[in-house]
């Protein structure tokens, strides 16, 4: 069952296309990354996705059925600018926030209790939130967008501002969310992140979808025939090689990259014949980091020409 | 519906937990009344000072009359005039004298009275400040008086006798209430509908201030994107209407038992204060419910403001057009209480944003008929 299916969904700000047509569906119980360089439209594609902003074309399907007041409670959203009452005390703040949700006030205070105690943040909870530092204010925000536990959960740069240790805490809790079933879309820039964690990506670039699938089966059709080595010694010799179509030498770093149809096996010999000392030899499919490159990079350099 | 309780709930407990709403509820009926009582507690405090004139008198007459022309004492049983001769021929010698005791402060002031003062010579009056209009009034009253009582007795008449023929006479005002008679003074009046006013415009104000804030903050701190998406801009509106509307009656509750208590004080204490007040309880539940009609009325338009601020320094400029419509009503105010039954005022009191107040007046100070509604 999709948990969320958007169909041709257009934004206009008079000429400019924020968002163009873009399509997809997520399975349930899935992480889909929503991919794109900055101003790609990805912010506009989840304020739809929510109904905040309403689309000038196309159609949502949230949980199955049409966006609802009742659908609401289903789902968390976490913008990206975050937002919280400043003068507020952070236990209230949290209750308000789940009873927004539909939550009791009493099982809202509890549940907010619970994962502040979770987050190190229960120290606080009388203070206001003004008085909390940033990534702590990211913390409580976070904690208010999973509080009622939804079914539905919509995340926009969940990472950004955040430590590494908090990074890797609050990737250990959406991971978690999603062991239980939670269907996550995450809205990210940074595509080491969304390589590690994605199930399904759709890059948006200029308002359009660009990609569509699941990271797998990118990975593959992007793939090409590449070679990472660490050595040491003079190298200079690989670039000559028949089958090597082209390299980018750091002096004990190489990046090869092979002629189609040929096998790494070949450079592999090649090497082990030249007696060069290698300490690393790793044949890679290319990174998400570099299809994002050479599709979007590509794009806007064909457009400038 | 239990979104919009929450709303309200959460707008209500941060808005009446704050500082400023305890100063404001404790310091706003002493502000009110300190802006109608101080200008009259300071011109009495003005009239306890004694003031000594030096008096040049060419005509002769007029200078041993003047004690019993001023008799105004002051609390100490003093004359609060005192009237020091200075022989003419001396003054013209002595002119800059004068004028240096004057500069020094010596003396208040010098009056100086021509020979022909009772054909119709003018008196000078030499002072450092001459913008004391009451006081030079007063002079001119009591001098008049003073020279009216010589060219009367010139003119073989008794001055006495004219006086009690020509005396004013006096109006005792009642007020008709349905048919009934109700003997109120006109301050009375003025002074109930004018506290009501000042209470009924400043707290329109102030909560419709507090809404554009309000509105504003949620949208500068990104707020209402997460509050959109759980609820809807129709709950959330109403919410902070609600929540902010309660804020207010409370306080008008807190400010009624405050008056209440001191009302039973002064009366008890002052029984005089209560020619002054008098609130019927009808007029209290009018004035709650213009409070009600004109809260909603100015706190949607503020909503509205407060959607159009993109941060807090838009607000000032913002607002400035619909605080001009409360502010125009608030000051036509002030001549419709001279006199509510025009039918000016009964056309300005129709015009949708003028209502609330005018409305109010006019019922507080003559009582509409029902179709007025």
């Amino acid at each position: 069952m999709n948990a969320l299916k958007v169909e041709q969904i257009s934004k206009f700000y008079d000429d400019f296309k924020a968002v163009d047509r873009i399509s997809f569906s997520i399975q349930q119980g899935s992480l889909f990354g929503l991919l794109g360089p900055n101003g790609a439209g990805k912010t506009t594609t989840m304020r739809m996705i929510m109904n905040i902003i309403i689309p000038d074309e196309g159609k949502i399907e949230l949980l199955g059925e049409p966006f609802s007041e009742k659908t609401k409670d289903r789902v968390g959203y976490l913008p990206e600018e975050r937002g919280l009452y400043p003068k507020m005390k952070l236990l209230a703040m949290l209750q308000f926030l789940g009873e927004m949700k539909g939550l009791s006030g009493n099982q809202a205070k509890k549940v907010a209790s619970q994962w502040l105690e979770r987050f190190d943040l229960m120290q606080w909870a009388n203070n206001k939130v003004q008085d909390l530092s940033k990534g702590m204010q990211q913390k409580v925000q976070f904690i208010g967008t999973i509080m009622h536990s939804p079914d539905l959960l919509i995340v926009d740069e969940p990472f950004s501002g955040l430590d590494p240790i908090n990074t890797k805490f609050l990737k250990d809790i959406l991971l978690e969310l999603k062991q239980q079933g939670t269907t996550i879309i995450l809205s990210t820039h940074l595509m080491d992140q969304a390589e590690k964690l994605c199930d399904h990506i759709c890059l948006i670039n200029r308002g359009k979808a660009v990609l569509n699938g699941s990271l797998k089966e990118i990975k593959q059709q992007y793939s090409h025939n590449s070679v990472h080595l660490e050595y040491q010694g003079d190298a200079s010799f690989i670039k000559e090689l028949p089958f090597v179509h082209s390299v980018d030498d750091y002096g004990n770093y190489m990046e090869i990259r092979l002629d189609e149809q040929t096998n790494a096996d070949l450079l592999f010999q090649a090497l082990a014949e030249s007696k060069m000392p290698v300490k690393k030899f790793e044949v890679s499919e290319s990174s998400l980091n570099d299809i994002f490159i050479e599709i979007v990079g590509g794009k806007s350099n064909e457009e400038n020409i | 519906m239990k979104k919009i309780f929450k709303i309200v709930k959460r707008e209500f407990l941060t808005r009446v937990t704050t500082r400023g709403f305890i100063i404001g509820t404790v310091l706003g009926p002493v502000f009110i009344i300190g802006m109608m009582l101080g200008p009259a507690y300071f011109m009495s405090m003005s009239s306890q000072k004694a003031l000594t004139f030096r008096v040049v008198d060419y005509s002769g007459i007029i200078l041993k009359e003047l004690p019993k022309a001023f008799p105004d004492t002051l609390d100490n049983g003093q004359p609060r005039f005192i009237f020091s001769a200075l022989d003419p021929d001396v003054y013209q010698q002595k002119k800059e004298a004068v004028r240096a005791d004057i500069e020094n402060g010596l003396i208040d002031a010098a009056l100086i009275i021509p020979g022909d003062i009772l054909e119709g010579g003018k008196i000078t009056y030499l002072a450092k400040s001459v913008g004391d209009i009451d006081l030079i009034q007063k002079i001119r009253n009591n001098l008049s008086d003073v020279v009216n009582n010589w060219r009367l007795k010139d003119a073989g008449m008794d001055p006495e006798k004219i006086y009690e023929l020509t005396r004013k006479v006096s109006i005792k005002t009642v007020k008709v209430v349905k048919g009934q008679e109700k003997a109120r003074g006109f301050q009375q009046e003025y002074f109930t509908s004018l506290i009501f006013l000042m209470m009924l415009y400043m707290t329109i104000l102030f909560y419709g201030q507090a809404i554009v804030r309000g509105v504003t903050e949620e949208k500068t701190s990104r707020i209402v994107e997460i509050l959109l998406s759980s609820t809807n801009s129709f709950q959330l509106m109403m919410g902070k209407l609600f929540g902010v509307g309660a804020v207010g009656l409370t306080q008008y509750i807190i400010w009624g038992l405050m008056s209440m208590a001191a009302f039973f004080f002064a009366t008890s204490s002052m029984p005089a204060m209560a020619d002054y007040i008098s609130v019927s309880p009808v007029i209290l539940l009018y004035f709650i419910v213009f409070f009600i009609i004109g809260f909603f009325t100015f706190s949607t338009l503020f909503a509205a403001v407060g959607a159009l601020c993109s941060d807090m320094q838009d607000i000032q400029s913002f607002s400035t057009p619909v605080t001009f419509l409360i502010i125009i009503p608030f000051i036509i105010s002030f001549m419709i209480i001279k006199d509510p039954t025009t039918s000016t005022a009964q056309i300005l009191s129709f015009i949708p944003f003028f209502t609330p107040l005018i409305m109010f007046l006019r019922i507080s100070l003559q009582g509409c008929s029902g179709w007025e509604f």
